[in-house]
């Protein structure tokens, strides 16, 4: 692998957490008002111990989106490019949500509107008991300086 | 022997297909695509790794491995990858040299061919009008499935001005796209290091089956 990634990007930061955060305890409440606010009529996930839809993990941010070695100005030359989410264990009222964010991936590649990078930011989601709960990766993409 | 040259699995990033789903439905659309294999052209990578043998015996259709990767003349589809070649060229760099490429690739047992030449910024066409010809090119992709309207037909006039061998290909990235492009050749082919010969030889034509999925 090379020393420096697009962007001007140090390969070893690949991998590297760049943020953490552990939310509050999950109430039957907020699983039901998600559920609610998606048009859901699954009847599990309005009863008195409910289960989450999956993509109530999305609720779950962190703090930071990406690694804050990348320079904020970059993200105005791009856009969302899209994510792919693992789905592990439901959440379940009172579990609680560890997030860790990780800098997973960053690479170029070319397309009929020119020169593109994409940053990956991992979030690696975990419950109470250590149990993987989701696994989101957030792809961003970015224009190189000097691409229109 | 009808073969889709140019496909996408989930080994590259901006695909979701699977190489069950491709089978699938190349099985289920037998009818209107006589595709007797393809080529999994990952996105600047060669997977090494992956074993479909044992689909290939369940589906009865060929799967190929090959590349797709980038370079200063736009993207090129490596056939015959080899570990010498993975040892000469970073597949990963999207700014690797068209011409070391196409003349390498050719010392090393493969052969690379062009695609989506008709394409801005990464087709050839577009960098023809600037750079001059690359040496060695035998054929260049003249039917890709992802193409735009007028991108195919910019490739027709290439083809005749340099006498270049046509091939086809889907450049599916998603199942339903599979096969919609091929490449038809007058003999059976084997395996990947038959593919290379199989396109050294000529004879082959470039196929669009798009009209037949629209149905009556």
């Amino acid at each position: 692998m090379n020393d420096t990634l697009p962007l001007g990007i140090d390969a070893t930061l690949i991998g590297t957490e760049f943020d953490s955060s552990t939310s509050k305890p999950v109430t039957a409440a907020d699983i039901q008002e998600y559920a609610a606010s998606l048009g859901e009529t699954y009847a599990g996930y309005f009863g008195p111990d409910p289960v989450a839809p999956p993509t109530f993990c999305m609720k779950f941010r962190g703090n930071r989106f990406s690694h804050p070695s990348i320079p904020a100005e970059a993200f105005r030359r791009g856009f969302d490019a899209g994510k792919d989410i693992h789905f592990g264990v439901p959440i379940r009222p009172g579990d609680t949500i560890h997030t860790s964010n990780v800098l997973h991936e960053v690479y170029e590649k070319t397309g009929r509107s020119g020169s593109m990078v994409f940053v990956v930011s991992r979030q690696l989601m975990t419950n109470q008991r250590g149990e993987m709960v989701a696994t989101i990766d957030n792809r961003f993409m970015l224009r190189p300086e000097g691409d229109k | 022997m009808i073969l889709d040259l140019h496909a996408h699995s989930k080994k590259s990033e901006d695909s979701r297909a699977t190489v069950v789903g491709y089978l699938q439905w190349l099985l289920k659309k037998k009818d209107v695509l006589p595709i007797d294999g393809l080529v999994l052209t990952e996105h600047r990578q060669f997977d090494a790794d992956s074993d479909y043998r044992h689909l290939e015996d369940e589906y009865g259709i060929r799967i190929f491995k090959g590349s797709e990767v980038e370079t200063d003349y736009g993207h090129v589809l490596v056939y015959g990858v080899n570990d010498a070649m993975l040892e000469r060229f970073d597949f990963s760099n999207v700014r690797l040299n068209a011409q070391e490429l196409i003349t390498d690739v050719e010392e090393l047992g493969g052969i690379a061919v062009p695609c989506h030449p008709g394409r801005p910024t990464v087709g050839l066409c577009e960098h023809y009008r600037n750079k001059p010809p690359l040496e060695g090119v035998r054929a260049v992709e003249l039917l890709n499935g992802g193409s735009r309207k007028g991108e195919n037909e910019r490739v027709e006039e290439l083809v005749k001005k340099y006498r270049y061998g046509a091939i086809g290909g889907s450049d599916s990235h998603l199942v339903s796209f599979i096969g919609i492009c091929a490449t038809e050749f007058p003999r059976e082919v084997s395996d990947e290091e038959d593919l290379v010969r199989a396109l050294r030889e000529g004879g082959f034509r470039a196929l669009d089956f798009r009209d037949r999925l629209k149905g009556p």
